[in-house]
């Protein structure tokens, strides 16, 4: 199990870090087409947008398994230590809640709708469906991490945390 | 509620004909159906940008949208005629076209796509603006970036006169115009004036190479729930609409035209043969394809 | 309609309050809403498209790029000697370093066009900088989210272009030149709050440098000063818009901290990216959640019915200019600006009109007063980068932004009933 969950996020680590590099890479030759080509680069403007998707919503899994996230916690600081642990555990189910509708259920039935409808995109040429992916992938992440959090929030030696 | 609320969403601005003659629509519809039937617009892209209005009306949350013909092309692939160049005559052929059994087709196409074509509002030709020199033939083309529409068909238009095709997204154009990141851009006279791009691209080429209607879309969900009478009311309101914005459109177009040249803009008019020869090349390597067949059956009406 | 207004609002404050994130409390309550008007598959899908929507734009992409630039700069050696250039230049005067910071603000605003391209890079090598200096990180942090809107006054500026366009008909070259002088003024008056905190705290005076030191830090910052050379001249130059200056601005630091000085190795790299994406992803969440929001907003009329009741309350042109100004900044504290400006403009500029304002000012008056919305909890992209920037918590930074929303607040009351402020300008070039 353990082993598993430090796969996981060594390949969320890395696919960020590469996915940071090829936005890079695209805006640079973006520009740099410009000068050097008669015919500039047309896809790049689309290529870097659909990477900032994947960036943006990936990311946000990432965050939240680094607690990264901007959250208010004065009022629950000020509250006992057992009150606190059950308020914790409402906010990851909260979580998985708006993980489990909007990202998971949401996001498959906008990739099932547009892989369906075979939208493709402007200059690229890719189908819209498989960019929206990111959304039921980082639902599923989002979903893995509250369970651990949770795990991690009921067990008493900090040793064993996942 | 006593009465139906279509919500119809679209990316113009107030002043656009093609608004106005959104709210005839809900006038007529109000009208024709005594009440039962409204319609509630949202203008300049509160609900999304023309793609993003398309997937919501799939979804079924939203009602109606206005988009282009050009970027459906993702969507329903027929749609990519309107994006090649000097496929129509002129706006009298353009328009016996739209009315015709093609465009009739051309509108239940989509049906496939979960969405019900109403009717085309007339969007005019577009047109070459340019902010150093004028565009008198297709070769003052040559070597200039120009700013063109994000579809593949609209790159490979204006590669074909010899230009090079630069995509930049619409809310950046105005700077990268002002700024020379790209040379020109091309839209019709309406648009050129209220986008306010003539305040820097000052040389306006009326060489109407391309003519891309607006299609009025329906949500096929929200459709197949009215009864056949809402419908009816819905077809009648739109037909009204259409005829009204296209008055507007000639109108708008004239007064843009007028706005530009009492400005100081250099517009230009430009021998479009020239034109239309640069091109051939481009209509002949689409022969095989189902655009090309399309495109030979407008050319014979 | 009132009924969704209410669940909204409770239900966001409610979540906030229990501790959930901030992005996903927009989310839920915007979930929530959704269901109530609509069934429950198209609901969530019309969240999650129009979250994967809202970020789904290439202006946006400014962000990830100068907050790596931003990363490189700090560790590689630059930020060092820009801050050393400039602590020799004006360090001696009380809050040198929150000048300084407020300038560069400026200038990066100003050319880059967008407040949150400002935030990301001055804030990413300003903010650890002034902490080590000995400032209060929340003050800096305020700090640099409220100068960072001054780049939506100084051209370039994308957000004047929208208004343009919304208004139906004034010159965006017009607005260009009236937004120069409030631009500047909002500037000055942060400074005059920095020289006054800096007073009241005692902040660190550094001594006057013999000359010759002075001309040998600026002499170090030269290859540092050329990024600023570079991502200015190029953009107006027309090498490169303002987004792509930001990858440009990356590469010039790669290959000055890298290769040059050779303070940050190779190996490194992966780690900058990494924890550039972390920061970068955090602001996108919120700004896809706050989509979804605005998208609720707008299809239940909630901002229009809002206005039209605040409408009916008074006959007084001065009442109504300032409950005005009361209502946007409300607004402008839950709704990004460009759904802000696009929803209001077409309410609020006709009643402006018959109270005898011309639409160039009521346009650089709504973009300065949803500036300070766009520095205004709980929903300010802004505030989003510097708190995840400066390692500090929303609550933290609002003491310290009190004093800096007076001194915008005042300019703010200035614009609105000083049409010379915006107008003088425009006039004087023949607009
Ligand atoms: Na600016
Ligand atoms: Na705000």
């Amino acid at each position: 199990m353990r082993t598993l969950i430090r796969f996981v996020d060594k390949l969320l680590a890395g696919t960020l870090i590469l996915a940071m590099l090829g936005i890079l890479l695209a805006v640079v030759w973006q520009v740099i087409s410009r000068y050097l080509l008669k015919d500039p680069a047309s896809v790049t403007e689309e290529l870097s947008r659909f990477i900032l998707i994947w960036v943006g919503i990936l990311g946000a899994a990432y965050a939240y398994r680094q607690k990264s996230h901007l959250g208010f916690n004065l009022l629950v600081q000020k509250l006992s230590p057992k009150s606190q642990q059950i308020m914790l555990t409402i906010v990851e189910l909260l979580v998985i809640l708006f993980s489990t509708f909007v990202l998971m259920l949401g996001g498959k039935e906008l990739v099932v709708i547009t892989l369906e409808l075979d939208q493709i995109s402007a200059s690229l040429g890719v189908k819209m469906g498989l960019i929206y992916t990111v959304l039921p992938i980082t639902g599923v992440l989002f979903v893995l991490y509250s369970i651990i959090n949770i795990y991690n929030l009921w067990i008493a030696d900090s040793k064993e945390s996942l | 509620s006593d009465h139906l609320v279509l919500r119809l969403g679209h990316t113009l601005d107030t002043q656009h004909s093609v608004h106005k003659a959104m709210e005839r629509l809900g006038d007529r519809l109000d009208y024709y159906s005594r009440g039962q039937m409204k319609l509630e617009i949202f203008p300049g892209s509160q609900l999304g940008t023309e793609r993003e209005m398309v997937e919501l009306l799939q979804i079924g949350s939203l009602d109606m949208t206005k988009v282009s013909a050009s970027p459906l092309e993702g969507f329903a692939p027929a749609m990519k005629i309107f994006s090649i160049p000097y496929v129509f005559r002129d706006n009298t052929h353009f328009w016996k076209v739209l009315n015709s059994d093609i465009g009739t087709e051309l509108l239940t196409g989509i049906e496939a796509f979960r969405l019900k074509g109403l009717g085309y509002y007339d969007a005019g030709s577009r047109s070459f603006y340019t902010n150093e020199k004028p565009i008198h033939t297709p070769k003052d083309l040559v070597g200039l970036k120009i700013r063109v529409l994000n579809s593949p068909t609209a790159v490979q238009t204006v590669r074909a006169m010899g230009a090079a095709a630069t995509p930049v997204s619409w809310g950046e154009l105005y700077t990268a115009l002002q700024q020379g990141v790209v040379d020109g851009a091309e839209n019709n006279p309406p648009s050129y004036f209220l986008s306010k791009h003539y305040e820097i691209a000052r040389y306006y080429s009326l060489d109407e190479h391309t003519s891309v209607p607006d299609i009025l879309l329906c949500s096929l969900r929200t459709w197949n729930q009215l009864t056949e009478q809402q419908q009816d009311w819905l077809a009648k309101a739109m037909s009204d609409s259409v005829i009204y914005q296209r008055e507007l459109w000639q109108q708008s177009t004239k007064e843009s035209l007028q706005k530009v040249i009492d400005d100081g803009v250099e517009v230009i008019y430009p021998d479009k043969q020239a034109f239309v020869d640069a091109v051939t090349p481009f209509h002949e390597s689409l022969a095989d394809t189902p655009a090309g067949k399309l495109m030979r059956k407008i050319k014979a009406m | 309609m009132e009924m969704t207004a209410i669940v909204l609002i409770v239900g966001f404050f409610v979540f906030l309050l229990m501790n959930v994130p901030v992005s996903i409390s927009i989310g839920l309550a915007t979930m929530i809403v959704i269901v109530m008007n609509i069934d429950l598959i198209p609901a969530v899908t019309t969240v999650a498209q129009r979250m994967a929507g809202g970020i789904n734009s290439f202006a946006l992409l400014a962000i990830p790029f100068f907050v790596l630039s931003g990363l490189i700069m700090g560790r590689g050696g630059i930020a060092k000697r820009l801050i050393e250039c400039a602590m020799a230049l004006i360090g001696a005067l009380p809050g040198g370093l929150a000048l300084v910071n407020v300038v560069s603000c400026m200038l990066f605003g100003a050319i880059s066009g967008s407040a949150v391209a400002a935030t990301s890079a001055i804030g990413s090598f300003m903010l650890p900088e002034m902490k080590k200096a000995g400032y209060d990180p929340n003050f800096s942090a305020a700090l640099t989210a409220a100068a960072s809107t001054t780049g939506m006054l100084i051209p370039p500026s994308n957000i004047l272009i929208v208004y343009a366009i919304a208004s139906g008909g004034v010159s965006i070259a017009a607005l260009f030149m009236a937004g120069y002088l409030p631009g500047l003024m909002v500037g000055l008056a942060l400074m005059l709050v920095c020289f006054i905190v800096a007073k009241i705290n005692n902040y660190p005076l550094s001594a006057r440098l013999p000359l010759a030191i002075v001309f040998k830090k600026v002499l170090a910052a030269i290859p540092s000063l050329f990024l600023i050379v570079l991502v200015i001249g190029g953009i107006v130059g027309g090498i490169f818009t303002a987004t792509e200056a930001g990858a440009i601005a990356v590469v010039y630091a790669l290959i000055l901290s890298v290769g040059f000085y050779g303070e940050v190795k190779l190996k490194q790299l992966p780690e900058i990216f990494l924890k550039s994406a972390e920061t970068t992803s955090i602001v996108m969440l919120l700004i896809a959640a706050s989509t979804a929001m605005s998208w609720v907003l707008s299809i239940e009329s909630i901002p229009q019915t809002m206005s039209q009741f605040m409408l009916g309350l008074s006959d007084n042109p001065i009442v109504i200019l300032l409950l005005i100004n009361l209502f946007l900044i409300v607004v402008g504290a839950f709704l990004d600006m460009t759904p802000a400006v696009l929803i209001f403009t077409p309410i609020f500029l006709p009643v402006a009109e018959q109270l005898g304002m011309s639409p160039l000012q009521f346009g650089i008056m709504i973009v300065l007063n949803l500036s300070i919305g766009l520095c205004s909890p709980p929903v300010g992209a802004v505030l989003f980068i510097t708190c995840a920037i400066a390692k500090t918590k929303l609550e933290a930074i609002i003491r310290p932004l009190i004093p800096l929303y007076v001194a915008m607040f005042v300019v703010l009351m200035l614009v609105t009933y000083v049409p010379w402020i915006s107008e003088a300008i425009p006039a004087w070039l023949g607009f």
